[in-house]
């Protein structure tokens, strides 16, 4: 069988991920990069989280700096703030909050005033203001900072009686810089002047008036005003009664937007963007943060160690526990519109296919996510999306699914077990368990047929998990389709599932009744020879049993009769990472594979106890000592990693010898007609380029029938190919007394031909 | 004649020989086909029975990367 090729790179077809609407909603689930909950308390938007970071580095002016860019009177505003964002500190439902006011005074105290000149030109309407109040003055400050020429009428006679009258309270040295700042400010003062008839007199001269809340009230008892945007809209006046100094700040910032608005004569409350303090939807992890109490901020020191008390509060759940989304570097939020715009893509380069093909769709950020993203739907239905549009290349999966389809033609095998003519139970033990550790499998069918009663039926095939993953979702349902008619020729027998993901994958299957083998051992008990592991072991849960809570438990205590003494690991149960086999990872991206395995094996030091084939042959790979659960059931130990060729060869022999030995069938054995002989580097190599034995094979055998070879006179070596489906194989030989010597071996996709 | 683009050219220089037909490959003239494009090449042929022989070195280093990129495409 030949799986189709993607069709030409000239065929221009796409076709949406999901709608915009959804595309929002989703995205709206990653909170990462939500405010943190100080900054979306502070209605003048400081960004608190990094000037807190600033002065735990010791950076105090640009701490200052990042102060400055909300008030033009840091001194006053620090000084009397009212801080609604300490009681949003997180550390507050542990034990003390963060200092936040404190910090902010430390910035303006030991951080160098900013020396940013404001490079925009004045602008051409004047404004004024009559009588000072702080709101007054922080609105003076606003105006000045936006560049409009800016006149006060005070009954003040200087700096100094300015801001003594608007700030009462203020320590006498930060009333002096308050002062001198003042004098800085491009502002024109007219002393000692009465502001109410200043403002009869003079308003008309000016095209923003602004007025302190009791001068208009001398001017215009009664006025009413817009207190969300500060304007008397009758008077065309800016004023407003504020309380306290973030109140008075804060009433500024709206009075000078709508300034703003009135200069070019706009309405004040049209289109004026987001005001004032927000929700944050933002979720922080608490874990491993110890309750502190506040560290007085009375010296540069001590100011830093209560900036470093701060958590930085962020979102990274997903990224903390993923290896790919780590590898890539990107929250699902990016990383979803990446997607998103690559599946929309019509012709040229597509980047995202690699991150699409390389995530194991495990399944793991969505539990991991407060909010449930669930990144593997979102690469799952992207890879269909490719495959439907003819755009997914079948490179990255040809392999495993030619592997799947070995599985379920050449390799597969269903029979009721003999002298039954309907059976109770099917044993369905799934493709990696066969390929890689075939006696346990045998043990493991021998031991179900002679406990049970009722008759156990075996199927050795691939469950269809294989032709999901790639997104090959006809293929997907023509396996359902023939598992199902396979299943029905049994008799719909329970399904006795060997495998979490073939369980998984099954159960979405019509009208089936499954259970894990490990659930039935635990009813009928563990066989005699089950090997007892008197040590502490780490368990790895299967990707496929995520959110089957029994499963886990079956497992452990299973184990645990066994003597193992089972440690707990982060990320265990339903946080599990996947080995890096899932999603076909292992098969698109070797290098985020290692990753995600070496992620995995980072929880412990232990030998890990697996109930997945495929984790366990990840593992071991990596030098772990790593064990499956059947194998220590049945005493038996799959002993080395099985390479590519030797996975195939050992479920076929394993078909071939339980045909043979159960149902005393025997099975017709071809004879090939010559030998083979592998160096040990064609060996190593073939398992690395991902070529066969049988495709050698294949080769030499086309070559017997050709004769199409040519010598290489450097090498000494005679070269042979043939193009086996989609891909040409050549073979490196030598000829031997019977047949072959194989010296190397490598395949390319191109076809080639003579012009 | 328009000259023809060539996106790779080899000489096997006689150290090559056909062991169907027991002639040397000479440089000939053949094609990439992968996804419906086309790459003329110049590679050891066979000049009698057009045998086209594409060194691994070629096949994993350039053929490899240019059928990763129209895979992508
Ligand atoms: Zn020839």
């Amino acid at each position: 069988m030949i799986i189709k090729e993607r069709e030409s790179t000239h065929v221009y077809r796409q076709k949406r991920l999901f709608t915009k609407e959804e595309l929002e909603a989703r995205e709206v689930l990653c909170v990462h990069e939500q405010p943190a909950y100080c900054n979306a308390a502070c209605p003048l938007k400081l960004d608190t989280k990094a000037m807190v970071a600033a002065i735990a580095e010791g950076d105090f002016t640009k701490a200052r700096a990042l102060y400055e860019k909300i008030t033009p009177f840091p001194h006053i505003l620090s000084a009397g703030c009212e801080a609604p964002c300490e009681g949003k500190c997180k550390l507050c439902s542990l034990g003390e909050g963060i200092a936040v006011r404190e910090l902010e005074v430390a910035a303006v105290r030991w951080g160098e005033a900013s020396k940013k000149r404001g490079l925009l030109r004045k602008k051409t309407k004047k404004a004024v203001l009559y009588g000072m109040d702080l709101f007054t003055l922080f609105l003076a400050g606003e105006l000045a900072k936006k560049m409009y020429p800016v006149t006060v009428f005070c009954a003040q006679e200087d700096y100094a009686a300015v801001i003594a009258a608007c700030t009462a309270d203020l320590p006498e040295e930060a009333q002096a810089a308050s002062a001198a700042s003042l004098a800085k400010m491009d502002i024109k003062f007219e002393w000692n002047a009465d502001p109410a008839s200043a403002l009869a007199e003079t308003a008309l001269k000016y095209d923003l008036v602004c007025a302190s809340w009791e001068v208009a009230n001398q001017v215009y008892p009664g006025l009413e005003i817009d207190e969300a945007v500060m304007v008397c809209r009758e008077k065309k006046l800016i004023t407003g009664k504020t309380e306290g100094v973030l109140g008075a700040a804060f009433g500024a910032k709206k009075a000078a937007l709508s300034a703003d608005r009135l200069a070019q004569n706009l309405d004040p409350a049209n289109t004026r963007g987001e005001e004032g303090s927000v929700e944050t939807k933002l979720y922080t992890n608490l874990e491993g943060v110890e309750p502190s109490v506040r560290v007085p901020c009375d010296t540069k020191e001590n100011a830093m160690a209560e900036a470093q008390r701060c958590i930085q509060c962020h979102c990274d759940e997903c990224i903390k526990g993923c290896a790919y989304l780590q590898h890539y570097n990107k929250f699902p939020r990016v990383l979803t519109r990446e997607i998103y715009n690559n599946v929309s893509i019509i012709m040229g380069d597509h980047m995202m296919n690699k991150p699409i093909n390389a995530c194991s769709l495990c399944g793991q950020c969505s539990v991991l996510c407060p909010n449930g993203y669930d990144m593997a739907e979102i690469c799952h239905m992207a890879r269909q999306n490719m495959v439907s549009t003819g755009k997914m290349p079948l490179a990255p999966h040809e392999f495993a699914l030619m592997d799947m389809v070995f599985s379920n033609s050449e390799a597969f095998l269903c029979r009721k077990q003999p002298g039954f003519d309907t059976c109770k139970y099917v044993f369905f033990p799934g493709c990696q368990a066969t390929a890689i550790a075939p006696a346990t499998v045998r043990a493991a069918y021998l031991d179900l047929c002679n406990r049970l009663e009722g008759g156990v039926a075996l199927m050795l095939g691939c469950c269809g998990a294989i032709c999901d993953w790639a997104g090959r979702y006809e293929m997907h349902e023509n396996t359902v389709k023939f598992l199902n008619e396979k299943m029905a020729e049994l008799g719909n027998p329970t399904i006795i599932a060997g495998c979490p993901t073939c369980k998984k994958e099954l159960s979405t299957h019509e009208n089936v009744e499954i259970l894990g083998i490990w659930e039935i051992l635990e009813e009928i008990g563990l066989p005699e020879k089950a090997k007892r592991l008197d040590k502490p072991i780490a368990v790895h849960d299967a990707c496929g049993a995520r959110g089957d809570t029994e499963t886990q438990q079956s497992i452990r205590r299973i184990a645990e009769t066994l003597g193992c003494i089972v440690e707990d690991t982060p990320y265990s149960g339903d946080k599990s990472p996947c080995c890096g086999y899932g999603g076909l990872t292992q098969f698109t991206n070797r290098e985020v594979a290692k990753k995600m395995t070496d992620k995995c094996l980072e929880r412990s030091g232990l030998p890990y106890l697996s109930y997945c084939m495929a984790c366990r042959d990840q593992f071991a790979r990596e030098g772990r000592e790593s064990m499956h659960l059947l194998e220590l059931v049945y005493g038996t130990s799959a002993d080395h990693c099985p390479d590519i060729s030797e996975k195939r060869f050992n479920r076929l022999s394993l078909r071939n010898e339980l045909l043979k030995d159960v149902w005393k069938e025997e099975v017709e054995e071809v004879e090939l007609g010559f030998a083979i002989d592998y160096t040990p580097e064609a060996i190593a190599m073939m398992d690395n380029r991902m070529i066969l034995k049988t495709d050698v094979i294949r080769v030499l055998q086309n070559l017997k029938e050709t004769g199409e070879a040519i010598f290489d006179g450097d090498s000494g070596l005679c070269v042979t190919r043939a193009r086996l489906g989609n891909v040409t194989f050549w073979v490196k030989y030598t000829e031997t007394e019977t047949g072959f010597m194989v010296h190397r071996a490598y395949s390319h996709r191109m076809n080639v031909q003579t012009r | 004649m328009a000259t023809e683009k060539t996106y790779y050219t080899i000489d096997p220089e006689g150290k090559l020989t056909c062991m169907k037909c027991r002639v040397p490959l000479h440089k000939g003239k053949a094609k990439f086909m992968y996804l419906d494009n086309g790459f003329p090449v110049e590679l050891p042929v066979c000049p009698k029975c057009g045998f086209v022989y594409v060194p691994e070195e070629l096949a994993l280093g350039k053929v490899l990367s240019v059928e990763k990129a129209l895979e992508d495409k």
